[in-house]
Order: C-alpha cells, then structure tokens, then sequence
C-alpha cells in the first residue's frame, strides 16, 4: 500500500494549501471546454436577429442546407417550442423564453436557430445564404419609455413591467413624519458585462441508438442547464447529462441554460449523432450573452438628530432586457440586502423590472447588490453628513446585530459587522484621515454589505450532496456537484474532506460537476458554495470516517465513540494513544474478513424559511456573512482623474477555509468594483452594443492597482462547516460607494451615476464653484 | 482560420522590399503586425476583399536597430517600441522618446509595434507623430530605383502616404539646448489609446522661450503644429502666470474639433501643465541645488 | 512543409501562410495551453515568447517566426519539476480559474529573464497587456518578486 501524503498538509482546513487543480493550471494542460475538440465534431453558429423587436414571418434555409460542409441546419420547428425562464419556480409567468425563439424576435442578436458544418467558413457562408423574412415592430430601449402607456408591448406583460416586487413593513410614511431630517436622492447605475476570460462554449453530443445526450458546457450551474435542457426537449434528467471542465470564469453569465446549449444538441440530433460546438466570439460575449441590470434607485429615508434610522420608503427601475433570466431574484435581492445591514422597522421600496428590447440582462455577481450598494451606501453617508455625524459612527448606530431576526424575518446568527466595522476604520486610521485630507484632494470612504449564502432561486430546497469514496490505496475521491469556477471550491472541498476524515489534503481528489457522477448541487451563485457544499462534505467525509471506525471497533472490540481519525492517525479518544494509521485501518476494511468499500454520503439543505419574494419575507439563507470596506482616493481637480490609494476590507468569513484563496477573491472582486465604479459601462445604441469588444470597453489591468488590506474576522458561524461561511461576492457590493463617499471627502462634490467618470467630476467641479459665485 | 488566404513575402533588403512593394499586385507591408493582423481579420469579417500579397519586413536587418553619432540619432524603421525605449542612446533632446514610448498601447504590443507602422499607419491617435515633430526629425524612404528620398515628420504627416517606397529610418539632430515636455490624457482611465498628447519644446534664451514648437495631437487630424501658441510663448518669458495665459491665444480649431466638453478642458488643462514642466525644468537647471 | 521551434522541439508544420501562430499551436499542433479571449490583440491570453519577448500569438503569422526560438506555456516545466515561476503561482494563489495564466506567465517570464528584481511600476507595466478578470493582480506580483529571488539565487 503506498503511502503518498504530504505531511505538511495535514488539518489543512485554515492552512492556505495549494489550489488542487494548480498544477494544471500553471502548466497549461488544464483543460476547458473551449480546448475541448473531438473527431468529427462541428463548429455551428447562432442565427440571429437584426432587428430589436419583430415578427418572424418565415424563415427559408434551403440554399444554406445546399451548400456543400453544411451539416444540420435548426430552428423552432425541430423543436418541441417550450419556454424556460430561470426564475420559473418563484414566478412562474416569467418563463418567458424559447430557446429558438418561433414567433417573435425581441432584441438584436436574439436566436431563431442555429447551423453546424465541417468549418467556420462554411458556417459563415451558410449565414449569409438563410433567408428570414421578418415584420418590423417598433421598439423600445429605454426603461422609462417602456412602462408608458402606448409603448410597444414586448411581451404578455401589461406595460412591460415583468415582475413587481413590493416589500413592505410597518408603517413608514407616517413614522417618516417623526423625522427630524428626511433626505430623498436617485442613483443610476449602468449596464456591465461580466467580461469572464473564457467565453460562452459548449458541445452537445446526441447519442442516437440510446437517445442520450451528452453537454459539455463552460457551466456554473450543470444541473441548472440540465433541468432546463430536459424539459426543453421533452427527455428525462438522467438521459440528459451535464459536464463542465475547468470553466474559465463565470461571474453569474454561465449560470444557466443557454440558446446555444440548446441548439448544440438538437444539431447533434438532426445529423445523426456527431458532436457539435459553439463558442462564442468576444463580440457575442459582449452583445448577446448577459449584462448587469441598469438601475434608477430612489430612495428616501427619515432620521432622528442622534442618527437613528426611522423610515425608509423608495423605488427600484431595473432595465431587464428582452426576457427575464434570473431578473426577478436579482431586483429581490437588490432590496432585501438592506434588511441585513440595518436595523429597520418601517419600510417600503417596490422593485420594478422593466422589459426593454434590448440584450438580456441577468445574474452577475453580487446579485443586485452592487446596485442596492452604491444606492444605500452612498444614502447613508448623505444622511450621516446631513445631520453633521461621522459616517462610521452613523452606520455603528443603525447596524443589525449577531443572533437577531429582522423584520423580514431574516436570522442573522453570527454576525460580525460592529467588528468589520471597528476594525476597518481602525486599520485605515479612519479618526484621523477622514475629513482631514482636503488639502490634498484625499478622501476617505466607507461602504458595508452583507452576504447570503444561497439564494433558493433554482427550487424550494438548496440541498446539495457529496460522495466521498475512499480507495483501497488510500486516495479519496470526493465528487461534489459544486461548479468550481476558478473561485477554489474544488480546493475548499477537499480541505474539508481531509479534515474531517483525518487525513492529509494530498490524499484528495476532486470530481466536480457532472450530473450524471456527482451528486446534485445547485451551482455556483450566492457564495453558496463553502456553506451548503462544504456542510454536505463534511457530513459525506464523516460518514466514510464513521464507516472505516466501525470496522476498527470490531477488529479491536473498541466502542466506535471512543475512536476518531485525526492527523492520518486512529486515536483513542480517551487517552490520545495511537491505535493504527489511516493506511492501516484501510488495509483492514479491504480486507478478506470485512471487504467493505468505504463510501461516504452526504447531504446538506441549508436551515432556512419558505420565503416569498414578492413581499420579501421569509429567511433566505442559513447563514449571513458580512463586511466594511473603505476606500482612499486622490482626485486630480484639473482632469477628474481618480487613483485609488487603497482599500480596506474586513470580512466575517465565519471561518476562512483557505485564507489565501479567501483574499484572492476579495482582491478579485475588489478589483472588479473599481471597474464599474470608475470606467466600465455597456453602451447602447438603437438597442445594439456599441462597445463589444476590449478596446472600448476597458477593464481593469495591472497599471494602478491598489494596495489592499484585508482582515480576516472570523465569527465562527456553528451551522458553518468548521465555522465557516460563504463568500466571494460582498467584497464588490460596497466599492462603489466607498469611492464614491471617499471622493465627496476628497473634493466635496457627490456622483450619485455610475460610472464615475472623469469629465462628471470635472462637471460637478464646476457646477460647485459657479454655485459659490452666485 | 482568421485570416483569407494570401501569399507570403519575405525580402532580406530594403531595395528588395522596395521593389516588390512597386511590382505586386494588392500587396501590404508587413512591419510588426500589430495594426495589420487585426486589419486584415476585420477585413474578413466583413466580406470584404483582403490584400494578395503580404511583404514582411521582419527579416530586413538593416532595418533595425538604433545608431547615435556627434550629431545624429538614427532609428530604424523597424526598430521596436521597446527597443526604443530601452534604448541608451536617449540622451539630450532625445530622451522625450522615452516618455512617449513608455505609454503607447501594451508591452507585448511595445514588443511588436514597430516605429515605421507607427508613424506610417494612417491612424491619427498614433503617438510618434507629434513628438518627433517637435524633434524636427526627418523621415527617409528607398524607392524600387534605390534612390532615397528625406521629408520632414510634419511635412510627411500633412500629405498622404508615399506609395512603393519603403520607409527605412528617421534622423533626428541632436540639440543640447532643447526642453520638452509632454502630457497625455488617456481616453478612459486605464484605456492605452491617448485621448489627446501635447508636446512642447523650446529653447530657453534666459528667460525668454524661443524657437518653440507646440505640437499637439487631438487624435482626430494627423499631429500638428500650434502656430498660434507658439507665436505667443515665442514673444513671452518664463514669468508668472505666463501658463494661463497662453490659454488665450490657441489656434483653437485644433481643439473644439469632435471633442465636448471634457476634452476641450483636458487639452488646455494638459497645454497649461506642458508649459509649466518646461519652466520648472528651467528652473531646476539654473538652481540644481534646489 | 516548414519547421517552427517551440519549446526547444522541431516541428514539422504543412504552412499555407496566413494562419496565425495562434492557430498553428492550437489548432495544428494541439499546444493548447496557449489560449485566447479576444482574437484582437486586447487581452493578452495568447501570450508567448519569441526570442525571449512576450509576443501576441494572435496577430503573429506563423510563417514570419520561422527560425525564431518560440516559447509557450507548455515549454517552461521540465518534467514534474515546474520553472520558478508557475511555482511561485502555486505557492501564492496567483491563479483562480485560470484562463488568463498562461499568457500572464508568459509575460512574467519575460520580464524576470531580463530583470529578476522588478519594482512596482516595472511589473506593472509588463503585465498591462494581460487582462485578469478574477485575481485583481495584487497576487500575481506576489510571485513575479518571489520567482524573481528565486532565479536570481539560481543565476
């Protein structure tokens, strides 16, 4: 029997171990599906629409089918027409989508079929030779114009309005009368792209003797895209299977079944089996894959001298694009967030989002809560300045509390936002920087937000399920639906299989995300993953553990709850003695006398309520993280340039599992808030991209970056496994207003439109000083 | 395949590259790639016809490289961005060079990007132009008759592109008594594609500026000269407020062309700070102490 | 048939001569480390050296490094022992999903095989062509300066 640990990696849970698919990685031979290539296979295109919003009246494909490479040509009529909609568990009438759509085309680049052949030529070729004749509609592209009466109507949906969300508590208008100091603003936050290294790929595979198929999809969500993919073409979840590689990316784009998922397969059906490929180009990234919801952000909130927040009332337009996507729980959760930072009682903002005619907006991190976070962050500072109060002091004075529920009927259990808090302005020399530093174009800024982890936006239960199979060799296979995107989970996994086996994290391998292998997992969104997924692990790597004692205790007539694993070692609970190694209690459970194969199983439904969306209600998640961030600007008055000094960032991770890879996505994401806080943003003309493609649409590179500090809290959240709590996404709800506040402090003008561009402070600047000379 | 079929030239001599430029039908110069290749992609793309004929440059070695003598600094035309840049030649008025080459595009392209396909590309937001303007540089062409041909940087980017000859350096004289200063706005926070540079050199005669050239790129029309700032700071001394003033007399069609408002503030914003590097750099070569 | 040398190896290429060497690794020769995001010169994830410089495989034809000393990702480890660099990215958590590495490797290769000390504003510039979506650079550097000890020791 080989013993092939490391001893260096034993309880490895807390340790920054190396990712488990690192190797791969830094030598190139990790493979994705956009490396994927197989004999035979075809490349197939989408076929899309011109036009923002029209009829199709008919679609002609005989020349294209003629011509000679061409393979399958497919649109709605080689299929069974049926709609999906993300959302469609909580709102059911916004199942909206066809995968080729049939009758009508509602924003350019909308798909109405698709076409495989021997090569990229020929598939352009082919595209040009496909006659669609369509009806021209008048469209609409801007959300405000959409909800008119008299705007054209894109779906069934009266004034094109898709989902209201109206959450209400208490009594706010007239507590709001109790006021000493009311302040109402309107922000706008813009349209972004998810812009995730590896494009929208996949390859379907239709097997036509068992009439199985196969998907190879650079998915966040494989049973997601299998649910969706099953109930599309009318098959059954296990003839249909879901495989994701290593995905280069995701950001919330990959976290469903696309068009082209669809179309791949059906291709592979109508030319008799063979495996068809799609990836998008940079472009169709861009134009036609997801974008964040614009948003215009009312809010208006009522408060005593000392700062205490009495009422807030207000108003969410989100632009949603021509479907719904995970539209819905995006507005959901661009409202509820707030419940989880302060303490409200008296409460009303309605969420609206808004069909347009233009590319779908979606799920992209931070759920709404980027939006929610510039609005509200940057609220509260107005309201702290207001009433002349420290916008630290202000927040510590309205924040929620550990083991409290609120009135939304969220329970925060551990809750560590006073710490991150205290400790953020703390480590930023906050008492002496801020308010201090005009005189040298500096400010300082603060920002908080606070996480789920899970949303139950895919289903009723959040249950997720782990296998953990330990060989006779002493390798351990752990299988996990958990979609590792590149945030680590496959990595966090393992380590937390290791520890609570007892052996050392080398002993591990990860198989991740293949419906038809690993157990069901509902994919990587919500910073689910280390919570949901890690508890089932846990539980799966306890039971093989509990499955191998139970064999030492027969061999050793020991009582099984007087022995554990730990440190590659069989203990003695009750004296610590060492009664054999790990490799020895296998060669015991593979032995003639048991011959018992160890494998574990595990399952985990988060703790939570029924919740309903529309009012809000209900406990969403079974645990809360939560974090501060403040950020140090320089503003140059001449050019409206900004430089971000620094950033501080102090998170209740419950536990870090891995604190590297921990920073790692707080860096990450830190980096991707400066981005739509500063300079990105998704332009549109006539319901068309008009920057899809790097150049014009920058992101953040390495010129410039600054210094992060981040500080770990660690609140030991007890459902969490080993303490731990989920992250990846908070670190990018509060960046915008951190930046935005820092810069009022630095110059003392007030962005309320992202991006923050150069020439609006410049603009701003000169509206302040022609305001002083009247 | 990204690109449409073509035929591949590859010529060991400038006069050869002359000729075959003159001779082939459809046919492109390949210097570094990084305007072509991506050209050529969009070309197909859309449909649209592509060159037949494809002549690199790259294996020309008496096309590169950088050569300084007494009086002279010689750069080849294929010679690379950062080749420039790390060049230790860059002494005197030359060493402009270095900050201009520092921000143009992205290393890997600064590794490719030739000085040739920058000043020869008819692209208007390229950053040489203006700077050896105001180095007075001229640029030297071989035709398919081996004879060569000098014309000024500015008189080169006024007119249009010379055709069958090929572009094999720029000669620049060296000047001890030159100042230069440049600023550039880039065209999103983080974006490598200037917005608009400005590039001033003068030659400080005690107080006085004189011999001054204001060229600015506005990214819109090739770089040029501002005659009418020039006229200005050659009439003006080193004093205070001579920086804000010069804001008064621009030839300000250079920079109320295609721009709104923002820009049209950054260009004299950058103009007024140019000035100002030019005076303090004065400053600290009168007082090195300080 | 034309030979291309990658990675210290010869290979015998058919070249039609306008693929890219993009293409060439990827497609002909199945080197598929080397990867790419736009196919326009913008994000950098077709990083490879020539000659010891970091060089965009999208917009280079083939037929033009001929004879040149072309390095992709697959060339760096030797055997299992993986060069200072991709260690130093193991060790640091430079890496997240992964798609952007081997470019951003490529390019920190060359910038240390030059110069094993860089500063801030050294590493900054060199790596401007690689587009990271995930890291936010912060560990990256992190490597470049630890690589960088490490091969200076070696020298």
């Amino acid at each position: 029997m080989k013993t092939i640990f490391d001893k260096k990696y034993i309880n490895p849970v807390g340790k920054s171990v190396p990712k488990i698919d690192g190797k791969g990685i830094v030598t190139g031979q990790q493979k994705y599906v956009f490396d994927v290539s197989f004999p035979n296979m075809l490349v197939a295109k989408m076929i899309r629409s011109p036009h923002p919003h029209a009829r199709i009246i008919s679609i002609d494909t005989s020349k294209a089918e003629k011509l000679p490479g061409v393979k399958a040509i497919v649109t709605a009529i080689d299929t069974h027409n049926i709609k999906f909609g993300s959302n469609e568990y909580f709102f059911p009438h916004t199942v909206d989508q066809q995968a080729l759509e049939a009758d009508k085309v509602r924003y350019i680049g909308d798909e109405i079929g698709a076409v495989a052949a021997v090569d990229e030529e020929t598939v352009d070729e082919a595209l040009k030779l496909i006659d669609v004749q369509y009806e021209i509609l008048p469209a609409v592209f801007d959300m405000e114009e959409a909800i008119k009466p008299g705007a054209p109507q894109i779906h069934e949906a009266m004034n094109n309005i898709a989902v209201i969300l109206p959450v209400n508590f208490g009594n706010p208008e007239r507590i709001m009368k109790e006021a000493d100091y009311v302040r109402e603003d309107v922000f706008y936050t813009q349209a972004a792209a998810h812009c995730s290294m590896e494009p929208h790929v996949c390859v379907g595979q239709f097997e036509t003797f068992s009439n199985k198929v196969t998907l190879w999809s650079s998915s966040q969500a494989p049973f997601k895209c299998r649910e969706a993919l099953a109930k599309c073409l009318k098959m059954d979840l296990n003839d249909v299977r879901v495989i994701k590689l290593a995905v280069g990316g995701g950001f919330g784009s990959k976290l469903e079944m696309h068009p082209m998922d669809f179309a791949a397969v059906v291709l592979s059906k109508k030319c008799g089996g063979l495996p068809v490929k799609i990836c998008y180009t940079r472009e169709e990234e861009f134009a036609f894959s997801r974008r964040k919801h614009a948003m215009k952000y009312k809010v208006k909130t009522g408060i005593k001298k000392d700062g205490t927040i009495l009422a807030m009332t207000g108003e969410v337009l989100a632009d949603g694009g021509a479907y719904c996507s995970y539209g819905p729980t995006v507005i959901a959760a661009a409202i509820m967030r707030i419940f989880m930072v302060y303490k409200l009682q008296h409460f009303r903002i309605s969420g609206y989002r808004i069909y347009t005619n233009t590319p779908i907006s979606g799920a992209i991190r931070g759920f709404g809560g980027v939006q929610s976070g510039f609005a509200i962050e940057s609220h509260i500072d107005l309201l702290a300045r207001g009433i002349g109060m420290d916008p630290v002091e202000f927040r510590l004075k309205n924040i929620t509390r550990p083991n409290m529920v609120t009135v939304n009927k969220m329970l925060l259990t551990s809750n560590g936002l006073r710490d991150c808090i205290e400790k953020a302005a703390a480590a930023a020399d906050w008492k002496n920087k801020y308010n201090k530093q005009k005189h040298l174009c500096r400010g300082m800024g603060i920002g908080i937000a606070a996480d789920v982890m899970g949303s139950k936006m895919y289903k009723s239960h959040e249950s997720a399920g782990s296998i953990v199979k330990v060989e006779e060799d002493g390798s351990v296979y752990l299988f996990t639906g958990a979609a590792d995107t590149g945030q680590g989970s496959n990595t966090a996994l393992s380590q937390i299989a290791a520890q609570e086996l007892g052996v050392s994290y080398s002993r591990i391998r990860c198989k991740s995300g293949d419906t038809e292998i690993t157990p069901f997992d509902t994919g990587s969104f919500a910073s689910r993953v280390t919570f949901i997924s890690g508890n089932a692990t846990k539980r799966a790597a306890n039971d093989a553990k509990k499955q191998i004692l139970t064999i030492v205790a027969q061999e050793l007539k020991f009582n099984i709850d007087d022995l554990d694993i730990a440190a590659e070692e069989v203990i003695n609970t009750k004296d610590k003695s060492v009664l054999m190694n790990f490799d020895k209690a296998l060669e015991l459970c593979y032995s003639f006398n048991y011959g018992r194969q160890i494998i574990g199983r595990g399952s985990y439904n988060p703790k939570t309520t029924p919740v309903d969306f529309r009012t809000g209600e209900g406990n969403i998640s079974g645990s809360y993280g939560f974090e501060a961030q403040i950020a140090e600007v320089e503003v140059n008055k001449e050019t409206g340039e900004v430089k971000i000094l620094k950033v501080w960032d102090a998170h209740d991770i419950g536990k870090a599992i891995n604190p590297q890879q921990v920073e790692g996505q707080i860096e990450g994401s830190i980096a991707m808030g400066i981005g739509y806080s500063l300079y990105e943003d998704l332009k549109f003309k006539n319901g068309r991209v008009a920057n899809a493609n790097f150049a014009n649409y920058r992101l953040p590179k390495s010129l410039g970056t600054p210094a992060i500090e981040t500080i770990l809290i660690e609140t030991d959240e007890k459902e969490g496994p080993f303490g731990a709590k989920g992250m990846g996404e908070a670190s990018l709800l509060p960046t915008s207003a951190a930046i935005a506040n820092a810069i009022e402090d630095a110059v003392g003008v007030r962005i309320k439109e992202l991006p923050i561009t150069p020439d609006k402070i410049l603009k701003a600047l000169k509206e302040k000083e022609q305001a002083k000379t009247n | 395949m990204l690109l449409n079929p073509l035929t591949y030239h590859s010529p060991k001599t400038a006069l050869e590259a002359a000729q075959l430029y003159s001779n082939l039908p459809e046919a492109r110069i390949l210097a570094g790639g990084t305007f072509l290749l991506n050209n050529l992609k969009q070309l197909k793309k859309k449909g649209l016809k592509t060159p037949r004929n494809i002549i690199s440059l790259k294996h020309i070695e008496e096309l590169k490289g950088i050569v300084a003598n007494k009086e002279k600094l010689i750069i080849k035309s294929m010679t690379v961005i950062n080749d420039v840049f790390n060049s230790p030649h860059l002494t005197d008025n030359f060493s402009v060079l270095r900050t201009v080459c520092r921000n143009i595009s992205t290393n890997p392209i600064r590794n490719m990007a030739t000085v040739g396909g920058n000043l020869t590309s008819r692209y208007t937001w390229t950053e040489l132009g203006a700077v050896l303007i105001a180095l007075e540089a001229d640029m030297h062409f071989t035709g398919p008759d081996g004879k060569e041909e000098i014309i000024s940087v500015e008189d080169f980017l006024k007119n249009n592109a010379r055709s069958s000859t090929i572009f094999t350096h720029v000669s620049i004289k060296k000047n001890k008594e030159h100042s230069f200063a440049y600023q550039r706005i880039r065209k999103l926070s983080y974006i490598d594609v200037p917005m608009l540079a400005v590039c001033v050199r003068t030659t400080f005669k005690g107080d006085r500026f004189t011999d001054t050239h204001a060229v600015m790129n506005n990214c819109v029309n090739f770089a040029q000269r501002d005659l009418v700032l020039e006229e200005f700071l050659n009439k003006s001394s080193r004093r205070n407020g001579v920086a804000e003033e010069a804001l008064n007399h621009l030839d300000t069609k250079i920079y109320d062309i295609r721009g709104d408002d923002y820009k049209k503030a950054v260009f004299r914003v950058s103009i007024k700070n140019a000035i100002k590097d030019l005076i303090n750099q004065k400053e600290k070569n009168d007082h090195p102490d300080h | 048939m034309t030979t291309l040398i990658i990675n210290k190896k010869e290979y015998e290429v058919n070249l039609l001569g306008h693929e890219t060497l993009l293409e060439v690794l990827r497609d002909k020769l199945s080197l598929t480390g080397t990867k790419t995001s736009c196919q326009e010169s913008e994000c950098g994830a077709c990083t490879v050296n020539i000659d010891k410089k970091a060089i965009l495989s999208c917009i280079t034809l083939a037929v033009d490094v001929v004879g040149k000393e072309i390095t992709t990702i697959e060339g760096l480890a030797d055997g299992e022992n993986l060069h200072p660099v991709q260690q130093a990215f193991l060790d640091h958590g430079s890496a997240q999903c992964g798609f952007c590495i081997p470019g951003m490797i490529m390019s920190c290769k060359a910038l240390l095989d030059n110069n094993q000390k860089p500063n801030q504003e050294e590493m900054e510039y060199a790596l401007d062509g690689n587009i990271c979506r995930c890291t936010g650079y912060l560990k990256i550097f992190n490597a470049i300066r630890a690589a960088g000890t490490q091969m200076k020791a070696h020298v």
